[in-house]
C-alpha cells in the first residue's frame, strides 16, 4: 500500500465540477459541458474492436453503484453469451441514483452529460448491442433536460451512436436496485428479482444484459481515453481511477460532490472539501446501508479499498456523511433504519417482517432501552443475506457497525435514559416526504 | 442399481416463498424455519441417492415453486446405490 503511494504521480489533490484538480469533473464551472466543449478534453476515441475487456482489465475499473463489481468479469460474462442473444437486449445505465445523500451520478448526468454517453456508446458498440436505455428516477428534471439536449447535439454531429432510449421509473430506494430496474424497463414493477444468474446471462426478458451505474460509464469512457494505467494511477492509492464522493452531515456544504485524484485519506477530504479542522465523533461510509467508523479511524483511513476493507467499511456510492460530537449517533441510526425498513419491495417474508422489526427496536435504544442491545444483534442476523436483493443485508450493516461504533453511547441509553443529544434535529437528510 | 453420484444443492427464491414450510419437513435436519416460518437452508451439500430423492420431492411439494434444486455430477468413480 505505501509502495503504490510512492509510484503514484505527483499529482494528488481533490478537484470539484469546474476547476482543474478532477479528472471527470474539469470543465466548465456552470451549466453543462456541451459536446464541442466535451470534445476538448475527450477525443471519444474506442479501442480496437475486442480490445477493450483487456484495458478495462488492466485499468481495474469497478462499478460505481455501490456492489464494486469487477466491470471487466461483467462485460466478460456478456460477451461469452450467444451473440444473437447479447446483442437483442440494450445496454442498460442506472442513472436512478436512489441513495438520499448522494449526488455523484446527477452531477455526472446534469454536468458532464457526454462523459456518461461515451463510456456507454463504446460499451454498447464493443457488444453489438444498437441500443442503451438510460434509467433515472421520477422527478429527475434536470438530467433528462440536460440528457435530452446532449443526445440532440450527437445525432446532429453525426456520431457513430447506439439509439437512446431515455426511462423514467418510480423514485423509490429499491426501485434503482439493477434487477428492480430490468424489472421495469420490461414493463413490470419497479422491483428487486431474485434470479441465479446474473444480468450478463439472463437479464432483460432473459436475454444477456450489461446493467451498469451511470458513473461506471463516465470512468470507462475516462479510463479508455487516458488508458488504464494513467487512469488507474489517477485513484487513492491501488482504488483505481479517481473517485467521486458526495458529502453529507456536518461539512461546510452537504451535498457537495468532489473528485479525490491520487491518494488521500477520509481526514484529508473532509478536511479540505468538507471543512473540518479535527476527527468528527464518527463518519457514515458508502451510502445509508453503509458502515459507521469512528471519527479518528475515518480520518486515518486511506481512500483505497485495502483500507477501507481494514476498517470493515466498503466505499459503497461514495457517501462520507460526518457527524458532530453534539448529535446521537443512535437517535440518527434509528431514523436511517426506520426508512430503509419501509422503503423495501415488501417481497420477501425475512425482510419485510424483519426490518421493521428492526427499526422499532432501533427506536427502542435511542429512546434509552439498553436492554434490547442483544435483540438488535439477533434481528441483524436473522435479515442478513435472506432477501433477493442486498438491502436487508445493507440495513443489518448499518446496524451492527451503529451498535459498535456507538458503543459509547450505549451506555447513556439505559433504563429510560439518553445521551443528551438525543432530542436533537436530525442531520442526515432523507426525502422530503419523510417523516 | 449403479448411479454417477451427484450432489444437490438447494436453494430458496425469497420472492416466491410464502412460509408454507413443507420444505422444512422433508429436507428435516437440512432446512430450518426462522421465527416467522421462513426456511433457513443450512448449506450442506446432499450427496446420497436418498437425500437427492426427497429434495425432488421438496420441490414438487412447495406450493410456491420456490425450492431451487442445482445438480452437480461429483467426479470420481460410480458406486452402487441401494434405492
Amino acid at each position: 500500500m505505501t509502495a503504490a503511494y510512492e509510484t503514484a504521480p505527483g499529482r494528488s489533490a481533490i478537484g470539484r465540477v469546474g476547476d482543474d484538480n478532477g479528472v471527470l469533473l474539469a470543465g466548465p464551472v456552470d451549466g453543462w459541458a456541451d459536446l464541442a466543449t466535451h470534445r476538448t478534453r475527450w477525443t471519444g476515441r474506442r479501442p480496437a474492436p475486442g480490445r477493450l475487456v483487456d484495458l478495462i482489465e488492466t485499468g481495474g475499473l469497478c462499478g460505481r453503484g455501490g456492489g464494486q463489481f469487477p466491470f471487466a468479469r461483467k462485460l466478460r460474462t456478456l460477451l461469452d453469451q450467444p451473440a444473437h442473444r447479447r446483442t437483442a437486449a440494450p445496454v442498460v445505465v442506472n442513472a436512478s441514483e436512489s441513495e438520499p445523500a448522494s449526488r455523484k451520478d446527477h452531477t455526472l448526468l446534469t454536468r458532464r452529460p457526454h462523459l456518461v454517453l461515451d463510456g456507454a456508446a463504446l460499451v454498447a458498440a464493443e457488444a453489438g448491442v444498437g441500443e442503451v436505455v438510460l434509467h433515472l428516477h421520477d422527478g429527475a428534471d434536470e438530467a433528462v433536460r440536460v440528457l435530452r439536449a446532449a443526445i440532440g447535439e450527437r445525432h446532429a454531429a453525426g456520431l457513430d451512436d447506439p439509439v437512446w432510449r431515455l426511462s423514467l421509473g418510480p423514485a423509490r430506494y429499491v426501485a434503482g436496485e439493477a434487477s428492480a430496474v430490468l424489472s421495469f424497463v420490461e414493463g413490470g414493477p419497479a422491483l428487486p428479482r431474485w434470479s441465479p444468474e446474473p444480468a450478463a446471462v439472463s437479464g432483460l426478458w432473459g436475454l444477456p444484459t450489461l446493467i451498469s451505474n451511470a458513473e461506471t460509464m463516465a470512468q470507462l469512457a475516462a479510463m479508455v481515453e487516458l488508458g488504464p494505467q494513467e487512469w488507474r494511477d489517477a485513484g487513492p492509492g491501488p482504488w483505481s481511477g479517481p473517485l467521486l464522493l458526495t458529502l453529507a452531515g456536518c461539512v461546510t456544504q452537504p451535498g457537495d460532490v468532489v473528485e479525490v485524484v491520487g491518494p488521500a485519506t477520509v481526514g484529508r477530504v473532509l478536511a479540505e472539501a468538507g471543512g473540518l479542522h479535527e476527527p468528527p465523533a464518527a463518519v457514515l461510509v458508502g451510502g445509508y446501508a453503509g458502515t459507521w467508523l469512528p471519527g479518528p479511524v475515518a480520518w486515518r483511513l486511506p481512500l483505497d479499498r485495502t483500507g477501507l476493507a481494514s476498517a470493515g467499511a466498503s466505499i459503497g456510492c461514495g457517501l462520507l456523511a460526518v457527524l458532530p460530537a453534539d448529535a446521537c449517533g443512535l437517535a440518527e441510526t434509528a431514523r436511517l433504519v426506520g426508512w430503509l425498513a419501509g422503503e423495501g419491495a415488501g417481497q420477501c417474508g425475512p425482510c419485510a417482517l424483519g426490518l421493521p422489526r428492526l427499526g422499532t427496536t432501533f427506536d427502542a435504544l435511542a429512546g434509552g432501552a439498553g436492554r434490547v442491545v442483544p435483540e438488535l444483534h439477533r434481528l441483524a442476523a436473522s435479515v442478513d443475506g435472506r432477501g433477493a436483493c442486498r438491502h436487508p443485508d445493507g440495513v443489518a450493516r448499518l446496524a451492527r457497525s451503529a451498535l459498535q461504533t456507538f458503543a459509547a453511547d450505549l451506555r447513556r441509553h439505559r433504563w429510560g435514559r439518553t445521551c443528551e443529544h438525543a432530542g436533537r434535529a436530525p442531520l442526515l437528510p432523507l426525502p422530503a416526504d419523510h417523516r | 442399481m449403479t448411479a454417477r453420484p451427484t450432489r444437490v444443492e438447494v436453494s430458496v427464491d425469497p420472492v416466491r416463498c410464502a412460509a408454507h414450510g413443507l420444505c422444512a419437513v422433508i429436507l428435516e435436519g437440512h432446512v430450518s424455519l426462522d421465527e416467522w416460518g421462513f426456511p433457513v437452508v443450512d448449506g450442506t451439500p446432499l450427496e446420497t441417492a436418498r437425500l437427492a430423492r426427497r429434495a425432488r420431492r421438496a420441490a414438487r411439494a412447495c406450493p410456491r415453486r420456490a425450492l431451487l434444486l442445482k445438480s452437480e455430477p461429483v467426479t470420481g468413480t460410480a458406486t452402487t446405490v441401494s434405492s
